[in-house]
């Protein structure tokens, strides 16, 4: 009942940050150096000033500051994110259409990182100084200080090029088009590269993460208690120390959401993976802002959700959490 | 104390007696130098800057003009070769540092100044201000850091000072969480409350007494800010944000990237130097965590 609790306080809470996206979206565009009107009068190629008069009281832009704020918020709660000239068709329907790229990529890279910046973590931290630990530490180093596409542009010159094993470049193979099973796994090898690329920079933070918490752990009490009752290694490490190795690894999951889809764009970028990331990139070279402020609202939306659901994963991982709120 | 031992090991002969006791900050200095790492970062940094400040004294090559052939690879032409135009890589590299090291420095400066200023007001007073400053924080935090920047750079116009502010904008979250949780542990602390007793003002408890006790994990905090603000000074060049007047590192791979496999160069050249300054920038983060944190210092 009290975790039932929980959730719907969290839930009304990210409703409220969700609102104040919308509204912070609202301003942004008119605290934006540049008139709307201008900007369309000037595609025209010029206009009267009856002409851009008459745009102005279309668009509503004579109105009242909060007069046109209520007229936007009561767009997006019917879903009307605005239209993108560009792509021409409306922005919601230009988001749902690339999400899903984007979520296959992001979550690829999450599992990618966290199974193996754990496992990587974990065994180097059986032998704190040894060469296997060394590694770690030099390769989470290099991972969190190499700018994300430039290790995609490393990795693409490398297995394109030098060694080509890997396509460089979209979601499937466009010429020699796929169909049923073979499909899946022409996808699959187009996302290995984007998604080896993400998840570098986050398995550089896991492992480090993962070998300080089990050093930590295995000097513990029930740490030796287990191994004094005779139970064997893989049990002592696989069942009692990585229980509460991962959890401080949940918890910085869940806060770098947004690092991870911010990756994700420039991943996609490199790439040219059809997702969010690369409707990003267009946008921003289109100047076209409904799309790029829609999907900073959309982008907010999933880093709350991810919180959400990160904060029960935790609970169910650590019950002690449940009985200290409850 | 162990510091002391150490250091008295290289061939002093130890005194009877009580020694004074070195300062904290000399204690600390001497820890630094005992990281290999830490030395090497700061190595690695100097020299960095170094290039940026002086190289253009020395290397009369306009960044932006066309010296040779179109991807002519390094050699004697040009030494690190030739990008898609045709313009100079190394000369591209020793004048675009200045832009990506001066925007990373001064919006860190701005992230941590801004999240000081709302950790301390949050952590200190606490009640209504810190609910409504958490409240803040938590709302920037379920932005993007990276597509909130970009967003405000494409909105307010790609000139440097729009990306310093907008990545100081976006950054300071962290740091702000950092010195609140700071300031909750220190201000129930008795010598905290004994200055208050003795009627010191709030001001002079937050600034004088709480916050100097408050600084070493937030000037670990401002070293790592550097760098994560040049990785983002970085992204929103190679996406074509940054300012195009002026040459960066970032700019170099954002416009060279569709050439990687015609010349490698180009791209990977500009991503070593962008490396170098971020990795030099943590290591120094790091020497310094070895030399402030006390916990660790009994490890030598």
């Amino acid at each position: 009942m009290n975790s039932l609790l929980h959730l719907l306080r969290q839930v009304m809470n990210g409703i409220g940050l969700l609102f104040a996206v919308i509204v912070l979206n609202f301003f942004m565009i008119h605290l934006a150096p540049g008139d709307p009107v201008q900007v369309i009068a000037g595609e025209m190629g010029g206009a009267s000033a009856e002409v851009v008069a008459a745009l102005r009281e279309k668009y509503g832009l004579n109105d009242s500051l909060i007069h046109q704020l209520m007229t936007y918020l009561s767009k997006v709660a019917t879903g009307d994110f605005g239209y993108s000239y560009y792509y021409n068709e409306p922005v919601l329907n230009l988001i749902f259409s690339r999400l899903p790229a984007t979520v296959y990529l992001a979550v690829t890279s999450l599992i990618l990182a966290v199974v193996i910046g754990t496992l990587l973590g974990t065994v180097s931290a059986r032998r704190p100084n040894g060469l296997l630990s060394q590694l770690v530490t030099v390769v989470s180093l290099v991972g969190y200080s190499a700018p994300i596409f430039w290790t995609g542009l490393m990795l693409l010159l490398l297995f394109g090029s030098i060694w080509p094993i890997m396509p460089v470049s979209g979601m499937a193979n466009v010429v020699d088009q796929k169909a049923g099973f073979a499909y899946v796994i022409d996808v699959a090898h187009h996302l290995i590269l984007p998604s080896v690329t993400l998840a570098i920079v986050f398995m550089a933070q896991y492992s480090r993460l993962a070998r300080v918490n089990m050093i930590d752990v295995l000097s513990s009490d029930y740490i030796r208690t287990a191994r004094a009752k005779g139970l064997p290694e893989r049990t002592v490490i696989g069942k009692h120390a990585l229980r509460n190795t991962l959890i401080p690894i949940v918890t910085i999951v869940g806060l770098q959401f947004g690092n991870l889809f911010a990756g994700a764009i420039l991943v996609e970028t490199v790439f040219s993976w059809p997702g969010l990331g690369r409707l990003v990139f267009e946008s921003i070279l289109r100047r076209d802002y409904p799309t790029l402020l829609a999907v900073l609202f959309f982008s907010a939306l999933l880093v709350m959700v991810a919180n959400i659901i990160t904060d029960f994963v935790y609970r169910m991982i650590d019950p002690r959490i449940q009985a200290r709120v409850g | 104390m162990s510091v002391l031992e150490v250091s008295g090991g290289i061939s002093k002969p130890i005194a009877p007696g009580p020694k004074p006791a070195a300062s904290p900050g000399r204690a600390a200095l001497r820890q630094y130098l005992y990281s290999l790492s830490g030395i090497a970062g700061a190595v690695i940094l100097l020299l960095l800057v170094a290039m940026t400040l002086f190289g253009p004294l020395i290397y009369h090559v306009d960044p932006l003009d066309i010296v040779a052939a179109p991807f002519t690879p390094p050699g004697s032409d040009a030494l690190l070769g030739t990008d898609y135009l045709g313009r100079d890589v190394l000369a591209g590299i020793v004048y675009g540092g200045k832009a990506t090291l001066t925007v990373g420095a001064i919006a860190a400066l701005i992230t941590i100044v801004i999240g000081v200023t709302v950790g301390t007001i949050s952590g200190y007073f606490g009640g209504a201000a810190d609910t409504a400053l958490v409240k803040v924080i938590e709302f920037f935090q379920i932005l993007p850091p990276l597509l909130f920047a970009m967003v405000l750079v494409t909105l307010f116009g790609q000139t440097l000072t729009t990306i310093t502010i907008a990545i100081g904008a976006v950054s300071w979250p962290s740091a702000a969480r950092l010195t609140r949780a700071e300031f909750l542990r220190l201000r129930g602390l008795d010598y905290v409350k004994s200055s208050r007793a003795a009627g010191a003002t709030d001001r002079h408890v937050m600034l004088r007494v709480i916050l100097p006790n408050a600084l070493p994990p937030i000037i670990i905090a401002a070293t790592l800010a550097i760098g994560v603000a040049i990785l983002f000074e970085s992204g929103l060049s190679f996406l074509g944000l940054g300012d195009p007047n002026t040459m960066s590192w970032g700019l170099m791979i954002g416009q060279n990237r569709n050439y990687v496999l015609d010349g490698w160069w180009t791209v990977v050249f500009p991503g070593t130097a962008i490396f170098l300054a971020v990795l030099a920038i943590s290591l120094v983060g790091d020497g310094f965590n070895d030399a402030i944190n006390p916990r660790l210092r009994r490890r030598i």
